[in-house]
């Protein structure tokens, strides 16, 4: 059951019953007392023997030194790690770097081979070629901007 | 909200409490069997309450200069008592595969007590197996449920100074223990029936 503890407060007996039970369950509960007392008693009763606590002083200085050699260990296990990836960190870096330069140099490369290819003048005997070419893109260009005009006009009107 | 009320001593017992500390071995001389008896039945193993009780007055002792005397010295044991529980409750669930409770206390050496007064041999019996019952219901209630009835059917504590003890306030413990008490007369009684 996971209901809070707060939703019984109304329905709670009075603190005298809470305290004390009454009847046979009264009876049983000091029994119980009685037999929880005497079960600690036997032991309990002993006089404390001489250097009693020191058991404990034992037991907190072993559970230091547990959480030492625990702390030790791992900052150890990260330091061996961290070791071990030096490596592999310390090559990875170059090489991207390489990588980046050598891309760098073959898009300057093309881009100089692209401009000598189209900056190369054109033989005499291609001329009238040439200037066929110049000829087809004015006539391209007329004709897209008589297409655009009636257009033009459409939406005006 | 449910109200905290406050256990704080008048100043003239607050000095008393915080002279009673200076002398440490009468401390421990009237202490240790409340504090044993507490764990004992809080973790059900001898071996681990005297374990745990030398612990307690360990940092009890470690501890003695910050009591200021705010609470009686049974509480203030009884709260360093319940932490360790709690500590070790936890550090027990860590370590799940252990074997635990060596040294259990059995039901049986619970009950093997004789009450008081003239009873037939079939009412002793009866009465023996009643308390088993109980404690096997005991043993089955929530960890705060348990310690809030042990505190105040074993150690016969207030609910202020339970509430004290456990950093609750007293209308938590008062349900906690009402509830306790319901599952533990449910169960004993009715296993009480059954056998009838």
């Amino acid at each position: 059951m996971n209901t809070h503890p707060e939703q019984f407060r109304d329905v709670l007996p009075p603190d005298e019953v809470l305290i004390e039970p009454s009847g046979q369950f009264g009876n049983d509960l000091r029994n119980f007392r009685a037999a929880a007392h005497r079960a600690a008693e036997r032991q309990a009763s002993e006089p404390v023997p001489f250097g009693w606590l020191n058991a404990a002083k034992r037991r907190r200085r072993q559970a230091q030194r547990r959480l030492m050699f625990a702390l030790v260990s791992a900052t150890a296990c990260v330091a061996l790690l961290f070791t071990a990836a030096l490596p592999t960190l310390h090559h990875s870096k170059p090489v991207t770097e390489a990588a980046v330069h050598q891309s760098n140099a073959d898009d300057t490369a093309l881009l100089e081979q692209v401009d000598t290819a189209v900056s190369e003048s054109v033989p005499s005997s291609l001329a009238p070629l040439d200037a066929l070419d110049n000829l087809d893109t004015k006539t391209s260009t007329d004709t897209q901007t008589s297409l655009s005009k009636p257009e033009k006009k459409n939406v005006s009107q | 909200m449910g109200h905290m009320v406050s256990t704080e001593l008048p100043p003239l017992a607050r000095a008393e409490s915080v002279l009673e500390l200076a002398d440490f071995d009468e401390v421990v001389r009237l202490y240790r069997p409340r504090i044993f008896r507490f764990l004992m039945t809080s973790l059900g193993d001898r071996d681990l309450a005297e374990s745990l009780t030398q612990d307690c007055f360990l940092k009890a002792y470690t501890a003695r200069h910050q009591f200021r005397g705010e609470s009686s010295l049974n509480t203030w044991l009884t709260r360093i008592a319940l932490n360790l529980v709690r500590d070790h409750l936890r550090s027990q669930r860590m370590r799940f595969w252990q074997k635990t409770r060596e040294t259990a206390l059995d039901i049986v050496d619970v009950g093997d007590w004789v009450p008081d007064g003239a009873c037939s041999p079939e009412e002793v019996c009866l009465q023996q197996e009643r308390v088993r019952e109980i404690w096997r219901s005991v043993d089955k209630l929530s960890r705060q449920q348990r310690t809030v009835f042990l505190l105040r059917f074993v150690e016969e504590m207030e609910l202020a100074e339970i509430a004290d003890v456990t950093g609750m306030n007293t209308s938590t413990v008062k349900s906690h223990l009402y509830r306790a008490l319901r599952i533990v007369r449910e169960r004993a009684s009715g296993k009480s029936e059954g056998e009838q």
